[in-house]
């Protein structure tokens, strides 16, 4: 198992949007999360990555404790720097890509593995051109992101986060931010990856990509799991009446 | 912690100095003025010529008969810095003496006839000796200098006057090393009072300034009078009757119109203060103002100058 | 006074009206980013007392601040202040100029979009390393603007020395439209002014230039 997330609770301001969320993630799953706004589905993505703390709970990767709950049901995080350590099975891609402006496309994906990671350039630059031919962008290595289409920038930011070579891949709403017609070659280049068995959780809008592309679907709304299981089954045949509801409004 | 420290400090030391600083500029607003010269006189007579005109065509500038008051120059010492004044004005006799005051004196004759003390006068038992200082003392002469001719920048850009000379020429005397401060005139209590300089020396005004200084000797008088334009038309300090006046911020002319000639600035059209009189003699010539106040040394050098 | 010794009296000045400018800049601007962290600490004593600091700096005059940097040390401990002035000066101008390049830089960090923290986090930046490669790069070149503003006032500005009685070239213009009754020297600084602050602006352009390889 990747992630294990048990017993998540999180409150904005004593408004809980996360009422005691269990989530695990086996290798190789392309797990969607879908819901309607507000539902908490990007808060559960934020924790997951750190980027917000949580209340209560538990969070593990491959095994290892990066937040548990004391007696007093309080959430505690390990220590700073095993946390860092814990921080490098993942990684995530951003609604809004969140390129660095400054440096160049090659730049935006060699730099943490060069400056984090500390390796060697040669090699970092050989796994980027491969990325980069992957997301079929090798001839804009050079490009700098304004220079780039939404479409391009977010597989930029797609090629930036496997250079670290994640164990797990956080999609928030990845084509959310695009026009229309540029969703598709992003959703084409996801479809690849779990081609190629990486793990990831997406959470995503787009019903028929992630029907088609998951392994497991999880329908959230107002800060609880709904319904999980196969796509097929979540989609074709839901159980609970409120999945239908949103399913049936998605639709229209 | 340091830099809250640090911060705290700055709070404190703005705060206090703003007090301090307040203070130290509201009463330090008196400047250096200067002498009348026969060369004012004789263009007085001018004056009553109808259109005096120089070749170049342009108007020509002089006094009114009447004037503000007469003034003397002294130097000014922290109060109770007693010996120390005594002893300088001593020297200073002595130098009168000895024909060194006259000497200096003669090298700058728009104040000439303003310098006031006379062997004559002067009691030669009482008066230091010669080399009689400690040489390992300097003097620091505190002088501004915007106040030509007694402390100014020279044609040759050096730092001199009449003031500046006589000063350096006590120091010989005495035997003491010789310092110039220039400063700031509206900061000079502020540097007498934290000792940067030992005196106020630079056509220095001791009316009005009686008990905030052990004064020196006075060495030099002066005359306030009203500068104006030979055909203005103004003969008397009554025809400034709602004329623009001019005058130099922090000057003993200023002073006066604010003190004891308040009467008359209140008759006036309008009184303009200016931070030099350079901007206010160009001012007068360019016909935006009537009438300059101003010490008839200061006024006779601009007149020099623009010549 | 000839014009060629009014013009070396004049460039003595310039040269140290020069001296005050650059030393200024080089401690003002560091400075400032250590007065901006302080303004944006976590603690709330420390950002109260950093926004007092900076209301005072930019809210009374530079001439009264000069003042009591060089006063101060003798009113308040009885200090002596000789060969202090210089010194004083520069501690004034830095002081007060690091005030408002604080908050230029701060106005710089808020802009940075929230996204830019967070993808350098999820990256595994460490905190200095996102400060200083991720955020600061896109902070000049957002500031740049501003600070030209601000280096063309400090130009002007360094005339406030004379407050100090520190013989930098507008002081000098002073002192020899005195003696010469003469507008010229007041001619000359106003030209001295001008291209020193057009040579600030064209430098300034050249750096906005160089870094506008990105929007």
């Amino acid at each position: 198992m990747i992630l294990q997330m048990k017993g998540i609770q999180k409150s904005f301001d004593g408004l809980e949007v996360l009422k005691d969320i269990s989530l695990h993630v086996d290798k190789g799953e392309v797990v969607s999360i879908i819901g309607p706004s507000g539902s908490g589905k990007s808060t559960l993505l934020r924790c997951a990555t750190f980027l917000e703390k949580i209340d209560a709970g538990s969070i593990d990767y491959m095994g290892q404790d990066a937040v548990t709950t004391n007696e007093h049901g309080v959430a505690q995080y390990v220590p700073h720097q095993e946390l860092n350590r814990i921080k490098r099975y993942f990684g995530l891609v951003f609604q809004n890509f969140n390129l660095f402006p400054h440096y160049s496309v090659l730049k935006n994906i060699m730099d943490a593995p060069v400056t984090v990671q500390k390796r060697p350039k040669e090699e970092v630059y050989e796994e980027a051109m491969r990325l980069l031919k992957k997301m079929n962008l090798e001839n804009r290595a050079d490009a700098y992101p304004c220079q780039l289409s939404g479409g391009q920038q977010q597989r930029v930011a797609i090629a930036r986060a496997l250079a670290l070579n994640p164990e797990i891949l956080f999609f928030d709403e990845p084509t959310s931010a695009l026009d229309p017609e540029l969703t598709g070659e992003v959703l084409k280049v996801i479809r690849q990856l779990a081609d190629e068995k990486m793990t990831m959780v997406i959470v995503t809008h787009e019903m028929p990509f992630a029907r088609a592309v998951s392994s497991r679907v999880v329908f959230m709304d107002k800060g609880v799991i709904v319904e999980e299981g196969h796509p097929e089954a979540v989609f074709g045949d839901p159980t609970q009446e409120r999945t239908k509801q949103f399913l049936r409004n998605y639709q229209q | 912690m340091k830099k809250k420290i640090a911060l705290l400090l700055a709070a404190v030391l703005a705060a206090t100095a703003m007090t301090a600083c307040g203070n130290g500029a509201a009463d330090s607003a008196a400047p250096a003025e200067e002498t009348v010269t026969e060369e004012a006189a004789t263009e007085e007579a001018a004056a009553e010529e109808p259109a005096a005109e120089d070749a170049e065509g342009e108007a020509s500038y002089v006094f009114l008969d009447e004037t503000l008051g007469v003034e003397s120059y002294a130097i000014g010492f922290r109060l109770g810095d007693t010996e120390l004044a005594e002893t300088v004005s001593g020297a200073v006799q002595a130098l009168v003496l000895d024909g060194t005051y006259d000497e200096i004196g003669k090298k700058y004759p728009d104040i000439y006839d303003y310098l006031c003390l006379k062997a004559e006068d002067i009691d030669e038992s009482k008066l230091p000796e010669r080399g009689s200082g400690d040489p390992n003392f300097t003097f620091k002469h505190g002088f501004d200098l915007d106040y030509p001719p007694y402390s100014y920048r020279q044609d040759d850009n050096t730092v001199g006057g009449f003031d500046v000379e006589l000063c350096q020429a006590v120091c010989e005397y005495m035997g003491w090393g010789y310092e110039a401060v220039p400063f700031n005139w509206d900061a000079k209590d502020a540097e007498l009072n934290a000792k940067s300089c030992d005196c106020i020396w630079s056509g220095f005004t001791k009316e009005g300034r009686e008990d905030q200084y052990t004064w020196g000797i006075t060495y030099s008088n002066n005359t306030q009078g009203i500068l104006v334009a030979s055909d203005s038309g103004i003969k008397t300090l009554a025809d400034l009757e709602g004329k623009v006046v001019g005058v130099q911020t922090a000057t003993s002319a200023y002073d006066m119109l604010q003190d004891s000639k308040a009467d008359l600035a209140a008759t006036f059209g309008d009184l303009k203060v200016y931070e030099t009189y350079t901007v206010a003699y160009n001012d007068l010539k360019a016909g935006a103002i009537d009438a300059i106040a101003i010490d008839m040394t200061a006024g006779s050098f601009l007149i020099a100058g623009d010549q | 006074m000839s014009l060629s010794t009014m013009l070396a009296a004049m460039g003595e000045g310039m040269l140290r009206t020069c001296l005050i400018f650059f030393l200024t800049l080089l401690f003002s601007l560091p400075l400032g980013m250590v007065v901006m962290f302080l303004r944006r600490s976590r603690f709330r004593i420390v950002q109260s007392i950093t926004k007092i600091y900076i209301a005072i700096m930019r809210g009374t005059p530079l001439m009264l601040q000069l003042l009591m940097w060089y006063f101060g040390p003798y009113y308040l401990f009885g200090m002596s202040i000789r060969g202090y002035r210089f010194a004083a000066i520069i501690i004034g101008f830095s002081v007060n100029y690091s005030a408002y390049f604080a908050e230029i830089y701060r106005g710089g960090i808020e802009a940075i979009p929230k996204g830019q923290y967070e993808a350098a986090e999820i990256l595994g930046y460490s905190k200095a390393q996102t400060f200083f490669k991720i955020i600061l790069p896109q902070v000049v070149k957002m500031i740049l603007p501003s600070v030209t503003n601000e280096v063309i006032t400090l130009v002007k500005d360094t005339s406030l020395a004379f407050t100090l009685a520190y013989n930098e070239m507008f002081s000098l213009a002073k002192q020899i439209a005195a003696s010469q009754t003469s507008f010229v020297p007041f001619v000359i600084a106003g030209v001295f002014y001008f291209i020193a602050n057009y040579a600030v602006a064209y430098a300034m352009e050249r750096i906005e230039k160089a870094l506008d390889y990105y929007n």
